[in-house]
Formats: structure tokens, C-alpha cells, sequence
């Protein structure tokens, strides 16, 4: 066994040399500095060296995985997804650390990846440990106003926090009725659509609001874009959900009553809120702690990983059959996707610089949607943000650049967020909370549909003509 | 042999040994879900699930775990739709849902659901 890894580790050796080899002497023709600079600066580097096309293979591979493992080989899958994200991952690394010496793109990547599973475990453990109890009779109308209700709430604690909080009632409330299109409306709603309108709802907005997009511009922009696409798949939801007749003739006594078990794990809600901000670029008094891949921030997160698991009601704990499981495949998945996605994005970014003023605000949002929904939003909507603002030679990495280019056009930004952020209900993959969610619905006894079966009969009949509505609307022949 | 009932009125444990569990009670499985594993298909080519029914007791390997304490985790349980051995399996009322939980020394704790358990027949 032990000798088959040298084998590999040799084969991989050698692989990546010869990559290198041909990469130097690709490179050393065009060398666009003003171009490269931009596109270092969103994924991080500081070398004007652009990685092979072939190391976007480790990637495709990590993605076909993820998309079939579950599918046709569940358990082999689920035994060592762990080992083949982080080894694809690695692959990634040695060739920016041995052959590309790139180091400043793995750091900045790291950094991103501590910063987004910070956020996505404290959100995932803090809410682990509340109970909702909604005991009402669900009917399609108590279901249009609770997934509406979800898409508010999923812009104050993140995506995140409210498909946690939001999916163990959805699902009770439902138990009589439930079918696998409940969940699914969920994740388009609550896990993604629904925090479109602040920076605290989905990671790349955050993003954007620390590289200098205005706290309230997201809101102010793209709130008649987001109303209209969320009462656009909610009426299709409400449409499915009216001819759901599975709990006719069944009679069942509920007390109306709402209750709430533990009830301090609000407070470390709240502290992960108020964390977002605690960033030396928001509030200077913030201490940077630069060369370190994590900040105040993080800490603070880590620490509310630890405290609210330590001092949950554990009943609470219980009743939501708490494991650590889900966040834990969240972590192996996108650990091996942040580094093994490095040079796609940089490699797309690129291509954008170059042929940016040929595009336009339409290319921006079906760019940036389709890869968002199978690559992580974040980088996807810096990439796209840089290559906007390189049309008017500008960077994404001085605030008073950004703002300077939020003054000029809102159109490409508009455009970029909206899809960064809708898109990532296209697939399982396309944002952190869609496979929390699976996972939980899952337990419960839901029998999910599969990964294409997920895009075929759900994002393509449902999401994808929203989308083009959306499109056609507000993009259409614009910029 | 004992009934569903009367093993759960006495708080009787099961056992579980890797990935064989053995309940103290003969019945009927209508539905498993250990992990996110639905299981519903009992013949015997099954490659997730085997039963074995004793005389007295009843005896699930789970083909796809070594170890069930490795898959179940302290807040976690399997969970089972079982009927009684003498009872008709086509009335819902009969059905009953139960949640096990992996404790120490082997010993399985077996529970019917309250109603805060998510488990969706």
C-alpha cells in the first residue's frame, strides 16, 4: 500500500515538472504586466506567473467526484473523500510552491478558506444548539411565508445561519406532507437566493464590502432584482406545494404554539454577527495580525465554535441529532476546492482582463452564475469584480478604486453580485449551506434527489428560466 | 421471545458489537436510517443491510460500517420503523418508530421517538 503512495507521489513529481517546463516558456511570450497584476491581485499573488491550463485538472476531477461520488459510489466516497479532496488539493499546492514559487496565492487562498470555515462552523454549531418548534399545520401559504420569512432572516445571519436555524421546523412543520421539492425550495430560498441583500447573508458580498462595495449599496441596488426573483420561485414553489395532497383526510391537533429551546445560543448568533465586522479594514483600531492567515475575527469565531457546543442545551442538541459530521465533509470538500480552483480562477480572470471590454453586463452575469454555482461564489465574484473594474483600469485591491468604480457604472456590480449569489442554487456544490441542508433532510428520513437529478429536474425547470428572466430584464443589452 | 413493548416498558438495552446490532425483540423492519443512509430494501442481496431473527432476538449488520460508534455520534441515533411480530404490518397505527442510541460497553439504548426527533416515514 505504502508503495503505491511513492509511486503516485513520484508520478505526480514528475507530472509537475514537466507542467512547469512547458508553462515558463508559454509565459515568457505574452507577459501582459498591467493584466497580470490585476489578476494576482484577486487571487492573492504577487508574481506575474500564470499556472498551467493542465492544473485545472486536479480541479475537474475534485468536481466530478463530488458530483458521482454520492451517486455511484456512496460509501467508498464517503470513507475517503477526505483523503482525495485534501490529496487533489495538495496536488495544487506543490505546483505553486516547487514550480511556480508562488506562495502569496496559497496564502491569500488559505486565508479566504479560514475566513469562510470561521464563519460557516460557528454559524453551523451556534445554531445547532437552538430548537424551533413550530407547531402549526403547514399549508402551502404558512410555507410561502415561512421560506419568506427565511429569505429576510438569511440576510441578518447569513445563509447560513438561517438554513440551520430554519430547516428542523421547515421539515416538522411539513412532516406530514413533506416531499423531497420542500427541501429543495429551501436551499434555493433560505441557503441562497434569500441573502442577496446585505453583506452579512452571503460570503462573496462580504467580500465586496471589505475590498470598499458600501455596506448599504448591496440593498440599496439589488433589492428590485431580489424581490422579484424570489416571489418569482416561491410562486413555482406555491404552484407544487398546492397540489400536494399527501396529508388529505389526515387529522391532526396542533397547539399553534412557536417554542424555543436554547435560547442562549442567540447570544453566540449575535457574536458572530458583530464579529463580521471586526476587521482591521472596517475599524482601524482592529489589530491586523498579518502574516497570520486569520484575524481577530476568526478567533472570535473559533472561540464561539467551542463555547456554544460547550454550553448548548443539550436537549437541544439532541432533538436536532447534532454531529459534527456535515460541517466536517464542508471542510475536507471546499479545503480541496479553494486550493485546487487557484489556477481556474486565476486562468479566468486572465481570460476576462483580456477580452474585458468586449464584455458586457449580461456576459458578466452568466459568467459569473454558472461558475458560482460549481465553484465556491467567493473568488468567482472577486475575479469578476476585478475584471469589471480593469475596464477602466482599475483595482479591486484599493478601496477608493472600488468606490470610484461603484460611481461610474453599478451595472457590472449589480450584475456580479446578483449571480455570485442566486447561482450557488444551481447545484449541491454551488454554496456551503445546500449540503448541510441535504444532509440533515437526509437523516430525517428525506430521500434527496441525486446530484444531476437535483439540476435536471429542479435548477434547470425552476432556476434557470428565473434567471433569464432576470436577465432579459435587468441586463439584457446593458453595459 | 419479547415484545416490542415489553422491552421498551422494561428500559431493556440492546447490544452491538462492530457493526452487528442485536435488539431484544422480534419484529418487522419497515425502514432504517443510520447516518444519511434511508434503507429499505431487506432481501437478502442488500449491500447495506442483513437481518437475522433469532428466536429471541433480532440481529442487524450494517454491511457498509465497521463500526457503528465510528458512524453514530453522542447526539445521533439509528432509526428504525418496526412492527410487532403478530401485528398487521399494513395498518400505520402499528408502526412504530424508535431511535438507538450508541452508549458505552456495547450497550444500545432503545427508545420510541417523541415527537421532536425529525423522522420522516
Amino acid at each position: 500500500m505504502k508503495f503505491k503512495w511513492i509511486i503516485f507521489f513520484i508520478a505526480l513529481f514528475v507530472y509537475l515538472f514537466f507542467l512547469s517546463i512547458d508553462f515558463t516558456a508559454a509565459q515568457a511570450v505574452e507577459s501582459h504586466s498591467a493584466v497580470d497584476r490585476l489578476v494576482n491581485t484577486a487571487a492573492g499573488s504577487g508574481v506575474n506567473a500564470l499556472p498551467n491550463p493542465l492544473m485545472v485538472i486536479p480541479f475537474i476531477l475534485l468536481l466530478l467526484m463530488i458530483a458521482t461520488g454520492p451517486l455511484f459510489y456512496k460509501h467508498f466516497w464517503e470513507n475517503h473523500y477526505p483523503k482525495i479532496s485534501i490529496l487533489l488539493g495538495l496536488v495544487v499546492v506543490v505546483y505553486y510552491i516547487f514550480f511556480l514559487n508562488n506562495y502569496e496565492s496559497l496564502l491569500h487562498t488559505l486565508t479566504e478558506y479560514i475566513s469562510f470555515i470561521a464563519l460557516l462552523s460557528s454559524l453551523f454549531v451556534a445554531s445547532g444548539g437552538i430548537l424551533i418548534k413550530v407547531d402549526k399545520k403547514s399549508t402551502p401559504l404558512m410555507n410561502v411565508l415561512f421560506l419568506l420569512f427565511g429569505a429576510f432572516i438569511s440576510n441578518i445571519i447569513g445563509t447560513t445561519g438561517a438554513s440551520m436555524l430554519l430547516i428542523r421546523p421547515f421539515i416538522r412543520m411539513n412532516r406530514e406532507r413533506i416531499a423531497p421539492y420542500h427541501i429543495i425550495f429551501f436551499i434555493f430560498i433560505v441557503s441562497n437566493i434569500g441573502g442577496a441583500l446585505t453583506p452579512i447573508g452571503d460570503p462573496p458580498l462580504f467580500l465586496g464590502y471589505l475590498s470598499g462595495v458600501p455596506f448599504f449599496w448591496v440593498i440599496k441596488n439589488v433589492w428590485y432584482i431580489w424581490l422579484p426573483a424570489v416571489l418569482l420561485v416561491i410562486a413555482v414553489f406555491y404552484f407544487f406545494d398546492v397540489n400536494n395532497k399527501k396529508d388529505a383526510g389526515k387529522v391532526t391537533a396542533h397547539s399553534g404554539k412557536i417554542q424555543i429551546k436554547g435560547t442562549r445560543n442567540l447570544i453566540f448568533l449575535l457574536i458572530i454577527i458583530i464579529a463580521v465586522f471586526i476587521d482591521p479594514v472596517v475599524f482601524g483600531w482592529v489589530p491586523n495580525l498579518s502574516p497570520l492567515p486569520f484575524g481577530i475575527r476568526e478567533i472570535v469565531m473559533f472561540a464561539v465554535v467551542v463555547l456554544s457546543y460547550k454550553f448548548a442545551d443539550k436537549t437541544a442538541l439532541t432533538d436536532n441529532e447534532f454531529d459534527f459530521e456535515p460541517i466536517k465533509e464542508v471542510a475536507y470538500l471546499f479545503a480541496g476546492i479553494f486550493a485546487a480552483m487557484i489556477p481556474a480562477l486565476q486562468l479566468i480572470a486572465n481570460e476576462a482582463h483580456v477580452i474585458g471590454s468586449k464584455l458586457n453586463a449580461g456576459i458578466f452575469y452568466w459568467a459569473t452564475g454558472s461558475l458560482s454555482a460549481v465553484l465556491d461564489n467567493t473568488p468567482t465574484y472577486m475575479n469578476f469584480l476585478s475584471a469589471a473594474m480593469g475596464k477602466y483600469a482599475l483595482d479591486v485591491s484599493l478601496k477608493a478604486h472600488v468606490l470610484q468604480f461603484v460611481s461610474i457604472d453599478e451595472i457590472y456590480l449589480k450584475a456580479i453580485s446578483v449571480a455570485a449569489v442566486f447561482f450557488g442554487a444551481m447545484t449541491y456544490i454551488g454554496n456551503g449551506p445546500n449540503f448541510m441542508v441535504k444532509s440533515i433532510s437526509e437523516r430525517a428520513g428525506i430521500n434527496m434527489p441525486s446530484f444531476f437529478s437535483y439540476i435536471v429536474k429542479y435548477s434547470f425547470v425552476v432556476l434557470v428560466p428565473v434567471f433569464t428572466l432576470v436577465w432579459l430584464v435587468f441586463f439584457y443589452g446593458k453595459g | 421471545m419479547k415484545t416490542i413493548e415489553e422491552a421498551l416498558k422494561y428500559g431493556q438495552y440492546g447490544l452491538y458489537y462492530g457493526n452487528r446490532a442485536i435488539l431484544p425483540f422480534n419484529c418487522e423492519i419497515l425502514k432504517v436510517i443510520i447516518d444519511d443512509d434511508i434503507i429499505m430494501n431487506f432481501s437478502p442481496d442488500s449491500k447495506l443491510i442483513y437481518i437475522h431473527e433469532s428466536a429471541n432476538y433480532t440481529e442487524i449488520y450494517f454491511k457498509q460500517y465497521k463500526n457503528l460508534k465510528d458512524v453514530v455520534s453522542k447526539y445521533e441515533a439509528v432509526k428504525l420503523i418496526v412492527v410487532e411480530k403478530d401485528k398487521d404490518i399494513f395498518n400505520f397505527d402499528n408502526h412504530i418508530k424508535l431511535v438507538i442510541h450508541i452508549e458505552d460497553e456495547h450497550k444500545l439504548k432503545i427508545e420510541k421517538t417523541d415527537e421532536d426527533i425529525l423522522f420522516i416515514e
